[in-house]
């Protein structure tokens, strides 16, 4: 497959515009940009592993973002574009890429990229044992070779279609100087536009303008990304004027601020999607009929309005809303008690014969909310609900490590590789399918999918494998949720500051006014 | 000189089953800290090697000698979750709690103990029950509640003081003052309500007294006896109580600071409780539960030297 | 007798019978459903002729949300404080009796748990045995009970110089006998005064441990967690923090009352 071939099949899977819904109230128009501030960003989580190849929390990412660049990157549109490497192609076979790099890219301890540095990267993050987090997409390279300094040729052992947009993941993709691992947890060194100063652990991080920077210099000195995890303490900093620019407006608070003409707001979505999940190995949950009767007590208009204040849209489909393999044809099920009943019973769970426990995690409150908002409809159906709060920590082990679990929810920012979606959550081997979800039909669909080249086919299956999802109610898809800045009137190229994966965030073309 | 030397041992014993009793408790605690630092990118291969370069599958006594020797020679270990060295990050964050434990503790004395005497001279009358009652309440009320009525009038309402955050007080004194302000006014309203009930039931104890009576028949003012002889002989058993209520202060320090968003020891704790972050909650753990005991051990030895009865002798 | 009706005493014995009466009756008169439904339209709303005390961010009626909370922090204080005497009171009644080896044994340990805060030690019990009411009890209660252990260790130290215990052992009366029918007795109303102070004490740790995260699990309502709860909301519904915080508030007083007046009448000494 030649390379613009490629890119077609990239954008054909992935849509036009990368958001649908891309809201702005009171931001203002674009004037010349003006060099020199410091940005106070008021960001809703702490970061935690600075080391990008480690990491696994999205805040950290967002923020480091910044400091690294990988080899390839996205454009609006999803396409798989230049960054580091300044032209990339792909062998006819599909089993060969080779990079160009871009000459003169400096990292921040003033070094100059070369391809020792992009093997160091690549093979560091291939390596478990360095706790590499994305080792898994790097598992099919065979060899990578550095004939020069400037060319990387990476082959691979078999055909592997999303090797290419991994890549335009910092996680991934990103290109460290050689030698560099052991500091990358306490001082990240990159490529990107800004570089690391410091990290008052729990209370800021300050990043600084890298003058040699690639793609020119950012116009802000720097970037105080300032941890406020409480959402009303946030809000008052951007209402006094102790923070420029907010992310995650608290939900409820959001039409109060938008109809504020002092705030630019910016909501966009999708940031994630939800969804409420069923162990397939709890024994009532092994028989689609029940499944099916969850699915039917779960208002999810009515549950979107109360756990987040409407701020997302429901949805029956967790591909990317603007996606060829996104099913708008695919609706949410409706809320009907009655006819809950009348499954439970006919599968012998009549009322009060079913327990369920519901484990939310309190690092999302609204998944808290949500539990005992689901607990009173469920109570009408005579399912005894009890709810388990476990904070993250314990979510994580019990729930997606350990499978221990009945009913949960959780969320995930948009995959937009349909593959490393459907298939690391709904293939029986795949990564995420923490449900215990074995359904052969999926397996053959997704399997089908990643060798399929046609993009129209491709998007096709990957519709087929929603279908399937949702006719034996696997899962429980419930919506997407938006993402929302507020910035004072100061902040200039808010609309560059969001990066087409809907959560990560760049500050390169952004300014500050007077 | 024995009694030194004894001393001494005891607190070394102390420490000793302090640091036991730290380690015996982190590491029965349930959820693992490999699972926290990969988040929803964790899966049973990457986990397995994430523990073993973490060194969490090493029999316990070895795990435990490796802790204890490195406390020993300086080097705490690294946080897990954050990557941060841990002696950093103790170092930053007791400064910050010290600041505020400092800050309550002036505050709370220097206004309880006025109130308490005032409450103790005017005894069963008016004053007194003013006194008394808002003391009782100011004990009633949870910190942290106060805490929220401190945000809700003064950060909100008026404004004077920031709701949350922290600043270094090396680099910028006034303004680590000015961020500290809340967090040791509300950890101190319960605490001077505290003392000024401790206050005032001495003072009225000593008022009591013989001494007291002979001295006002020989002729010497109200206000001398009070505040010289009275208050002298009260001042010990209220530094004592003072001094023990910092146990009980740096257990409330958890839920103010994390209140507030004041990143100190108390904050650290509960992150680290959080995240399962295994040699930080040994870390903060033992380093609070160490301040405590030597804070009582110096009560112990002031009362010793402040105690007339011992003075006396 | 007087004492007993100091204006201090009936506030505080009223304040914690009136809180004793909504902990045993509330949960009868408002069924739960009344206080877990939630009214989607009214959330957040201020008290109002028809929210008496105002509704929270679901839309529940705070009045009945607080009132059944009573019942939940009021039996995880009685039984933490149970659990610490249970724990307590037979250590503190060994080290004191028999002195010597055991004696420095036990009060060492004491000693070495009372160094860790009491809250920290909750949390640090609660966080090992996971979120839940059973283990909040468990966390506060074992929490209390080296403090517990080394009052009663004062009292029996106290106790077991008296004339009548003098008496008895010198009738050769036995070791368990001794301490059962004449120390027991007798230390009796100081632990009393105790268990009344932990009591409040119990109720501001439940408050601290729900706050944190750690206590009781929703839907239930208990003070502490409708106090968690209500952090998001400060500055547009404060009245959600103002309700349970009265609650406790008012608990805790008046039992700190009661137990200042139990103490006047049990120890004049210490007035």
């Amino acid at each position: 497959m030649k390379r613009r071939d490629f890119l077609k099949t990239t954008a054909t899977l992935f849509g036009g515009a990368a958001f649908g819904g891309f809201q702005t109230t009171n931001v203002l128009a674009d004037d010349a940009p003006k060099k020199g501030g410091t940005l106070i960003w008021g960001h809703s989580e702490t970061t935690q592993n600075l080391d990008i190849h480690q990491t696994g929390t999205a805040s950290t990412v967002r923020l480091l973002q910044n400091v690294h660049n990988a080899i390839v990157t996205v454009d609006k549109n999803l396409n798989v574009i230049p960054s580091l490497a300044k032209g990339f192609e792909q062998s006819a076979d599909g089993l060969t890429y080779t990079f160009r790099l871009r000459p003169g890219v400096k990292f921040h301890d003033g070094k100059a990229m070369t391809a020792a540095d992009v093997k160091y990267s690549f093979e560091r993050c291939k390596n478990k044992d360095t706790g590499a987090v994305n080792f898994e997409v790097f598992n099919d390279v065979e060899a990578i070779d550095t004939p020069d300094d400037m060319t990387v040729i990476v082959k691979l052992k078999r055909i592997n279609a999303p090797f290419l947009s991994r890549l335009a993941e910092n996680g991934a993709g990103a290109i460290m100087p050689a030698g560099s691992g052991d500091i990358q947890g306490k001082t990240p060194i990159g490529a990107g536009p800004f570089k690391f100063i410091r990290r008052e652990f729990g209370h800021e991080v300050e990043l600084q303008r890298f003058d040699d920077y690639w793609d020119g210099p950012a116009y802000l000195d720097k970037i105080i990304s300032r941890e406020v995890t409480e959402p009303t303490v946030r809000l008052t900093g951007l209402r006094t004027g102790e923070m420029h620019l907010i992310n995650d407006i608290p939900a409820d608070r959001m039409k109060e601020v938008k109809s504020d003409p002092k705030f630019q707001v910016l909501t966009w979505f999708p940031l994630n999607w939800d969804f409420v999940n069923m162990n397939h190995d709890y024994p009532p949950f092994k028989d689609a009929r029940v499944r099916m009767a969850i699915d039917l007590l779960i208002d999810k208009e009515a549950l979107l309005q109360g756990a987040l204040w409407g701020e997302g849209r429901t949805t029956a489909s967790p591909s990317f809303p603007t996606s060829s393999s996104y099913d708008s044809a695919l609706k949410n099920r409706q809320q009907d008690i009655a006819k809950a009943k009348a499954l439970l019973a006919e599968a012998g769970y009549g009322p009060g014969k079913l327990d369920v426990v519901f484990k939310a995690t309190t690092n999302y409150p609204y998944h808290v909310e949500s539990a005992q908002i689901m607990l009173e409809w469920f109570k009408e159906a005579g399912v005894n609900m009890k709810i388990e709060q476990l904070t993250w920590a314990d979510w994580l082990s019990q729930v997606w490590v350990n499978k221990d679990f009945q009913i949960s929810m959780m969320n995930f920012f948009t995959l937009w590789e349909p593959d490393f979606l459907y298939y690391s959550l709904w293939n029986s081997t795949g990564a995420f399918n923490y449900r215990k979800i074995k359904d052969p039909v999926i397996d053959d669909l997704t399997q089908k999918a990643r060798v399929t080249i046609d993009p129209t086919a491709r998007a096709d299956i990957y519709k087929q494998v929603q279908q399937q999802v949702f006719d034996q109610t696997h899962d429980i898809i419930l919506w997407f949720r938006n993402g929302s800045i507020g910035a004072q009137p100061s902040v200039g190229g808010l609309d560059t500051i969001v990066h087409p994966n809907g959560s990560n965030f760049n500050f390169h073309k952004v300014w500050l006014r007077a | 000189m024995t009694y030194v030397l004894n001393r001494l041992l005891s607190i070394l014993l102390t420490l000793f089953l302090i640091s036991v009793i730290t380690f015996a408790v982190t590491t029965i605690l349930p959820g693992d800290v490999a699972t926290m630092i990969m988040g929803t990118q964790s899966n049973p291969e990457a986990l397995a090697g994430l523990r073993k370069s973490l060194g969490l599958n090493d029999p316990l006594l070895v795990q435990y000698g490796r802790w204890i020797y490195g406390m020993a020679t300086g080097d705490w270990g690294h946080s897990l979750v954050f990557k941060v060295a841990i002696s950093e990050l103790l170092i930053q964050k007791i400064k910050a709690s010290a600041l505020i434990v400092v800050m309550s503790m002036a505050i709370a004395l220097a206004c309880a103990v006025p109130l308490g005497v005032w409450a103790a001279v005017h005894r069963d009358r008016w004053q007194d029950g003013v006194a008394s009652t808002s003391a009782l309440v100011g004990v009633s009320l949870p910190d942290f509640f106060w805490g929220i009525m401190m945000i809700l009038l003064f950060a909100r309402a008026l404004g004077w003081f920031p709701s949350s955050g922290f600043a270094d007080p090396a680099t910028n004194p006034g303004l680590a003052v000015w961020h500290a302000c809340l967090p040791a006014f509300a950890l101190g309203l319960g605490l001077m309500a505290h003392l000024t009930r401790m206050t005032r039931s001495t003072m009225t104890g000593i008022l009591g007294q013989e001494y007291i009576r002979v001295g006002r028949a020989k002729g010497l003012s109200e206000r001398v006896i009070v505040w010289r002889y009275a208050l002298a002989n009260a001042i010990g058993p209220v530094m004592t109580v003072a001094g023990l209520q910092i146990g009980y202060l740096f257990g409330s320090i958890i839920v103010v600071e994390t209140l507030f968003n004041y990143t100190g020891m108390g904050w650290l704790t509960y992150q680290a409780l959080l995240n399962r972050d295994i040699p930080l909650i040994q870390a903060t753990v033992f380093v609070i539960a160490a301040v405590v005991m030597l804070t009582n051990l110096v009560v112990d030895l002031l009362y010793l030297y402040v105690d007339p009865r011992v003075r006396l002798q | 007798m007087k004492r007993l009706l100091t204006i201090k005493a009936l506030i505080g014995f009223a304040l914690v019978a009136m809180v004793l009466g909504v902990a045993i009756f509330a949960p009868i008169f408002i069924p739960e459903e009344a206080a877990n439904r939630m009214h989607m339209t009214a959330r957040l709303k201020s008290p109002s002729g028809l929210y008496w005390l105002g509704t929270d961010q679901l839309g529940r009626d705070l009045l009945f949300r607080v009132m059944r909370g009573a019942r939940t922090s009021l039996s995880i204080a009685v039984s933490a404080v149970l659990i610490s005497l249970l724990l307590g009171l037979p250590l503190g009644l060994i080290a004191g009796f028999y002195r010597g080896a055991i004696d420095n044994v036990l009060m060492r340990l004491v000693d070495t748990l009372l160094s860790f805060p009491v809250l920290l030690l909750a949390l640090v019990i609660s966080a090992m045995l996971g979120p839940s009411i059973p283990n909040a009890i468990i966390a506060i209660g074992v929490a209390f009970a080296p403090f517990l252990a080394r009052v009663v260790r004062g009292e029996v130290l106290r106790v077991v110089q008296m004339p009548y215990v003098e008496a008895a052992r010198a009738a050769g009366a036995r070791d368990q006998r001794l301490i059962v029918r004449h120390i027991l007795p007798n230390i009796m109303p100081p632990i009393i005064v105790q268990a009344t102070i932990s009591l409040a004490f119990a109720i501001l740790a439940e408050a601290g441990l729900s706050f944190l995260g750690l206590g009781t699990q929703p839907p239930q309502s208990s003070w502490g967690l409708m106090i968690q709860a209500s952090r998001d909301y400060l500055d547009v519904a404060p009245w959600t923090a103002l309700v349970p915080g009265a609650a406790v508030a008012l608990t805790v007083l008046g039992l700190n009352m009661s137990g200042d007046i139990l103490r006047d009448i049990f120890d004049p000494r210490s007035k």
